[in-house]
């Protein structure tokens, strides 16, 4: 069953969108609980995200697309 | 690259890597520590200090005043007394207020002591530009530091090197200028050149210095990069190789010491030879590596040697006048053509 990786709702204090400066995967790759998998960025803070099980990373939104906190940004399948 | 079979792959950014890095070497070694503009509780402006004052706290990672007169100066005076400062110059640009620290007293100290009072400091700043951020945040500077002897010089193209490189020049009795592009960094805000994303040992690993890294093996012409340009120069040479051009790209990683043999066994074996650099042309990296193969590669040269570089021009703020301007794969594939009598 495909769990969402969900940018936590408290990763950042202010109401502000952010993006994805880099996947440090490929979409497909597996990926194990715990991995690194993304760089976000903030204005100008970066933040990490991490799987939060195994999986097959499905990327839902590319590179520089704004999101808010909450949002679904990839799927572990 | 050299990866133990028992582990998976890990890709970090250039901005992790020497984050990971430097907490490596304070960890190993108490007397490493790291000040500079915004490094502690923030991270670094490019992120390349995060983590670090959580763990080891203020003593060790200290922010200072906007004064790189003094914080710099203060850098060299800790080194002179045995410890070993990383320290941050935001930008290169602002250069020009701690110079006789660097070219003055870190870079010299160690000849005019007859070997006795050595300078184990590490100056990392940023370089580069492309993102519109003007002519006094957008430079690379790389033949200015280069040209001043005393000072050993890495400019590294990806995370791997990144970390290696940044562990020797800690490790290194003489300071080391260490000039990270921004483009590269991995920060969203600056763009994110791919490329420079690859798989990083959690463990420790040195790269030396002074060495350079063949980033793609040909026989017909040598493209020579740094830092950014490296990856331009490995698009070029994919563009390239559609044609049935077979192009070996040179990735410097360090400029003192130059890695004479590595671009002269190329070029003697494709007789071509193009510098892709986004400092300013005249005076620099450019030139450097063209006179190189010009003494001592001449009778293996098949074509006059090119160069892609920045116009001797300061770097416009607009981005419709900065993009053209830059060194990218299109001008370095031309070049290479150019070369080839293929114009």
């Amino acid at each position: 069953m495909a769990v969402p990786v969900v940018v936590p709702q408290d990763l950042w204090e202010e109401d502000l969108p952010g993006i994805v400066s880099a996947w440090l995967f490929e979409d497909g790759d597996p990926v194990k609980e715990g991995d690194l998998i993304a760089e976000l960025m903030v204005e100008k803070t970066s933040y990490d995200l991490t799987a939060p099980k195994a999986g097959r990373l499905k990327i839902l939104v590319q590179p520089e697309v704004p999101f808010q906190r909450g949002d679904v940004v990839a799927q572990l399948e | 690259m050299n990866a133990p079979l028992n582990r998976t792959k890990r890709n970090l950014t250039i901005a992790k890597a020497m984050a990971e890095a430097i907490a490596e070497e304070m960890r190993r070694d108490p007397s490493v520590l790291v000040l500079g503009e915004d490094i502690g509780k923030l991270g670094g402006v490019f992120g390349n200090t995060r983590g670090l004052y959580e763990e080891f706290g203020a003593a060790r990672v200290k922010d200072t005043p906007i004064s790189e007169t003094a914080f710099i100066g203060a850098a060299v005076g800790m080194a002179c007394v045995g410890m070993k400062p990383v320290v941050e110059l935001m930008f290169v640009d602002f250069f020009g207020v701690c110079m006789d620290a660097i070219y003055n007293l870190a870079a010299k100290n160690c000849y005019f002591s007859g070997g006795q009072s050595p300078v184990p400091m590490v100056l990392m700043t940023s370089v580069g530009g492309g993102y519109g951020d003007a002519g006094q945040h957008s430079q690379c500077l790389y033949g200015t530091f280069a040209h001043l002897p005393g000072l050993k010089v890495v400019v590294p193209s990806n995370a791997y090197d990144a970390k290696g490189l940044m562990l020797s020049a800690i490790r290194d009795p003489n300071p080391v200028v260490y000039m990270f592009h921004k483009a590269l960094q991995g920060m969203g805000w600056l763009g994110t050149v791919k490329g420079a994303i690859n798989d990083v040992p959690e463990d420790e690993y040195l790269v030396p210095i002074g060495k350079a890294a063949i980033a793609r093996s040909g026989k017909d012409v040598t493209l020579v990069g740094l830092g950014a340009t490296v990856h331009h120069a490995l698009d070029a040479a994919a563009e390239l190789a559609k044609d049935g051009v077979e192009a070996e790209v040179i990735d410097l990683r360090s400029l003192v010491p130059l890695d004479r043999e590595t671009v002269l066994a190329s070029v003697r074996k494709t007789g071509r030879l193009v510098v892709a650099d986004d400092d300013y042309q005249s005076f620099g990296v450019s030139g450097e590596i063209i006179a190189l193969a010009s003494e001592a590669a001449f009778p293996q040269l098949k074509a006059a040697p090119r160069r892609v570089a920045f116009p001797d021009i300061p770097i416009p703020f607009s981005p419709a006048l900065e993009r053209p301007l830059l060194p990218d794969a299109a001008k370095i594939a031309a070049a290479a053509r150019a070369t080839l009598g293929k114009a």
